[in-house]
């Protein structure tokens, strides 16, 4: 453990150093993704200047769902960016060899060796969001509801890294997955908003099949009415592990699979 | 004239062989801009219903449904890779052997990037507008559809790609400054998203940001189209925003050379 | 060492028929095919041996490296390395070799040099004290210096593929993997990354495996090779013993004085020889005529030669490695 952690340290290092090189580059995306959610939120503003009530939720408390939902979505995206070059590239050009040739996990090096600054725009502006609009938006912190709001996020991100582990070891079979992974990465954009607005159809697909409702919706229903724990938390957990083991399953029998390009 | 496109067709034949080879790409592509476009149809359908009129800032649902996916559809459809196209050429050096050959730089890359909208007209236009027409005609009860305003609707359009296409080659000739493009493109696909109001529809905005955002040329880009597409400029309005397209296209072409004069007297003294 | 039996890789592949259509019924109802990549192969390597492992493009050379190194689990047979059995054991495995893809780096791209170094310190667990030696080491024998500051990418080829080796050898591997360590280098590079294979080969007793195509690998480096084809093992023996069973082509060059009357049908025709066993060709007003010595004796060749030609600046040549190579290929099985 301790020499993962080394290891792990030593890899974030490098890219630090990758950031310092391309330092402007890197911060210009970063704000890219800062200015992206400004628009969103001012669209939101732009709504609310109509209604007053969108499915029953306040101004503030889809501000704090739309917050919400950006803090396990960047987290994700922070740590296992890398994940997206598996699906797109690394497979299909045989990079995938180097991997299997060192010592330690691969899936472990892969995420290790990648660390994506630019979702610093997307968690700096969901924390943002979540304060301010916390107050307002009925939120009561105790320390109950502080330690279930961090394990939600920690398991709404593996939500996010599941989905894309699952779809990026498709590309063991298929050589190239990205398109798949991004289908379903891009279906997040439903956990932006109160899942009651959409669908029977749609609801049941984000809330068990790409669960994305559990990384946004359902955790701040919790939190606004402290009702249903066991579901809108409890159900992260579950979920999140489910899918968890089964991209996991994926990616180990992909492994197997794996006929590196160019025999 | 005749001469002149078959000089410059090989391009646009190898620019359409090349992207058919990603159209596996093309179709998730669209599928998960889809996903986008429906995710706000339902955010309409509770703004609607929230509200307590039929009418929401000038547009009822079925305008919101068409300027949704038409305004997706078009900012797809103007889109240019030129930006990218060139950069690389300049990173790589091969732009040097461009300029051997006897042909225009401006026209070549041109004629090899039309083939984007050319195969995205058939493989997402085509099929989305059939789609949202049938929409409209089931909701309506009637058939909604106006020949007129598609026809203009494409004109625009063929203007809006150009102005964008001019827009990416001046983007594109960054990268005879800056080594690394990854974080402006970035930057520049997200500033586009809003000034284009393809984020948040313009007429929505307050009037002075409107009015400035109207004037800019990137307005052209697929607000003025799907304007028109959708009826809501007639006569006086609809030359007007032509006239303004036109007006921008060619301030762009204009700045697009001198940019390029300047830049390849550079790329002389450097030595290429 | 290394114990190689009956080794076997079997390839499920789609067939695809011609056209649209094709394409189609493909995506729904695809049809398979195996192919066996390596079949059958079978070789020994004591320790502290430098093996070329040849083969022409698509032989199967890549599959059994891959196989060797962890990277694809055998369909059936077995290698054992040092007691263990790369796929099953990988991770343990893998600390024991360092392996070179001449096409791709392990290094860091964005990065000095230096940097991935050090990753790799860690990711191998290499202590402080022995990291310091070794990188001294590394250092004299394949030059390190003057670019061991510098980002990967500005790296020519030449130093990138010394990087790479350095990189490979940082754990001080026992078994030492090198997929074409020398392709597209020059001349002096070459013999720089030679001579480190060599010198770490001959202190550190490293066995080492190399695919190459560049013939003056295997007479420099290989003590002896193995060749395969289609999958199969074609020779397995030393470099000498190929050329004494192999070595029976011969070219006659010389500068005809006189030589009217006289063509390279004649010598065909006089012969009564053709084919591999005999051809003729000009170059600079020479002539090279390349002769199955045991078809014709070299005797009776330069006495027809000469009864029939006046020339002068008569050479007699042993075909070299290349050509044996070129015609074993051609063959194929044959041993």
């Amino acid at each position: 453990m301790k020499r993962i952690l080394k290891i792990y340290f030593r890899l974030l290092s490098q890219n630090i150093k990758m950031l310092m090189e391309y330092r402007i580059d890197f911060l210009t995306g970063a704000f890219s993704f800062i200015i992206d959610q400004v628009v969103g939120i001012g669209f939101i503003f732009i709504i609310f200047s109509q209604i007053p009530e969108l499915a029953g939720y306040t101004l503030d408390q889809i501000v704090f769902i739309y917050g919400f939902s950006l803090i396990p979505k960047g987290l994700d995206h922070m740590f296992t960016d890398n994940l997206w070059s598996v699906g797109y590239f690394i497979v299909q050009k045989g990079d995938f060899d180097k991997y299997l040739t060192r010592p330690i996990n691969p899936l472990f090096h892969i995420i290790a060796e990648k660390f994506q600054i630019d979702a610093a725009g997307e968690l700096i502006m969901g924390i943002i969001l979540v304060c301010i609009s916390a107050g307002s938006a009925g939120v009561v912190f105790t320390p109950l509801s502080v330690v279930l709001l961090i394990v939600a996020i920690i398991f709404a991100s593996l939500i996010y890294t599941s989905i894309k582990l699952g779809t990026a070891a498709l590309a063991f079979w298929i050589k190239v997955s990205g398109q798949v992974t991004q289908v379903f990465y891009m279906t997040n954009e439903f956990a932006k908003y109160p899942t009651t607005i959409y669908s029977d159809f749609i609801r049941t697909v984000i809330t068990y099949i790409v669960p994305f409702a559990f990384t946004g919706y359902y955790p701040c229903v919790y939190l606004f009415t402290g009702e249903n724990p066991l579901f809108n938390i409890g159900g992260v957990v579950i979920v999140s592990s489910v899918l968890m083991m089964i991209a996991l399953t994926i990616w180990n029998r992909g492994l197997k699979a794996y006929e590196s390009a160019g025999s | 004239m005749n001469k002149f496109f078959r000089l410059y067709m090989p391009f646009t034949r190898a620019g359409i062989q090349s992207t058919l080879m990603y159209s596996i790409n093309i179709i998730f592509f669209s599928l998960s801009e889809l996903l986008y476009c429906f995710v706000m149809y339902y955010v309409w359908l509770a703004v609607f219903d929230a509200s307590d009129g039929q009418n929401f800032m000038g547009f009822d649902m079925q305008d919101m449904v068409l300027y949704l996916f038409m305004t997706n559809v078009t900012a797809y459809l103007t889109m240019s890779q030129a930006d990218s196209a060139i950069a690389e050429e300049i990173k790589d050096g091969s732009i040097a052997m461009r300029l051997l050959k006897p042909v225009d730089y401006h026209i070549s890359i041109l004629f090899k990037d039309i083939a984007n909208p050319i195969i995205l007209f058939f493989m997402v236009f085509l099929p989305m507008t059939v789609c949202v027409e049938i929409y409209r005609g089931v909701t309506a009860g009637m058939i909604m559809f106006q020949p007129l305003n598609c026809l203009l609707y494409l004109l625009s359009g063929i203007i809006a790609y150009l102005v964008s296409f001019y827009l990416n080659m001046c983007f594109g000739f960054l990268a005879f400054y800056v080594t690394n493009l990854w974080g402006v493109s970035m930057f520049k696909k997200i500033l586009l998203k809003f000034l284009s109001g393809a984020a948040i529809p313009l007429a929505f905005m307050p009037a002075a940001l409107k009015n400035i955002l109207a004037f800019l040329p990137f307005s052209s880009l697929s607000y003025t189209p799907v304007m028109i597409y959708m009826g809501k400029y007639t006569g006086a309005e609809l030359l007007l925003n032509v006239g303004l397209q036109v007006f921008w296209l060619i301030a762009l072409i204009v700045l697009c050379k001198l940019i390029w004069n300047r830049a390849i007297r550079r790329l002389c003294v450097q030595g290429g | 060492m290394i114990e190689v039996e009956h080794l076997k890789k079997e390839f499920r592949k789609v067939v695809k028929e011609p056209g649209l259509k094709g394409s189609v019924k493909s995506l729904f109802k695809p049809k398979y095919e195996t192919v066996a990549a390596v079949d059958d192969i079978s070789f020994h390597v004591p320790k502290g041996e430098i093996l070329g492992f040849i083969g022409p493009n698509g032989a199967g050379k890549s599959t059994v490296i891959k196989m060797l190194t962890g990277i694809l689990t055998p369909t059936s047979g077995s290698c054992t390395i040092n007691g263990k059995d790369p796929a099953a054991d990988r991770k343990r495995y893998v600390k024991e070799i360092g392996v070179v893809f001449g096409q791709r780096t392990q290094l860091w791209w964005d990065l000095p040099l230096r940097e991935t170094y050090g990753v790799l310190k860690e990711v191998y667990s290499v202590p402080d004290e022995k990291y310091q030696k070794r990188m001294e080491l590394l250092n004299e024998v394949l030059e390190l210096d003057d670019f061991i500051g510098s980002p990967v990418r500005t790296l020519s080829l030449g130093q990138r593929m010394r990087a790479d080796i350095a990189a490979s050898l940082l754990h001080s591997p026992k078994v030492l993997f090198l997929d074409e360590p020398t392709i597209g280098l020059d001349v002096v590079v070459k013999n720089n990354i030679r001579n480190a294979i060599m010198e770490i080969n001959r202190t550190e007793k490293t066995t080492v495996i190399l695919t190459t195509h560049d013939i003056s690998d295997i007479e420099l480096l290989c003590s002896r090779i193995v060749m395969v084809d289609k999958g199969h093992k074609v020779y397995d023996g030393s470099l000498d013993a190929l050329k004494s069973k192999y070595g029976i082509m011969r070219e006659l060059v010389f500068q005809p004085e006189i030589a009217e009357n006289f063509s390279e049908k004649d010598f065909i025709g006089g012969l009564k020889l053709g084919g591999e066993d005999l051809t003729v060709g000009h170059e600079n007003g020479k002539w090279r005529v390349r002769f199955n010595s045991e078809k014709i004796p070299v005797k009776d060749m330069l006495s027809y030669t000469l009864s029939h030609i006046e020339a002068k600046d008569i050479s007699m040549r042993e075909a070299d490695v290349e050509e044996i190579i070129r015609r074993l290929y051609k063959e194929g099985v044959g041993v």
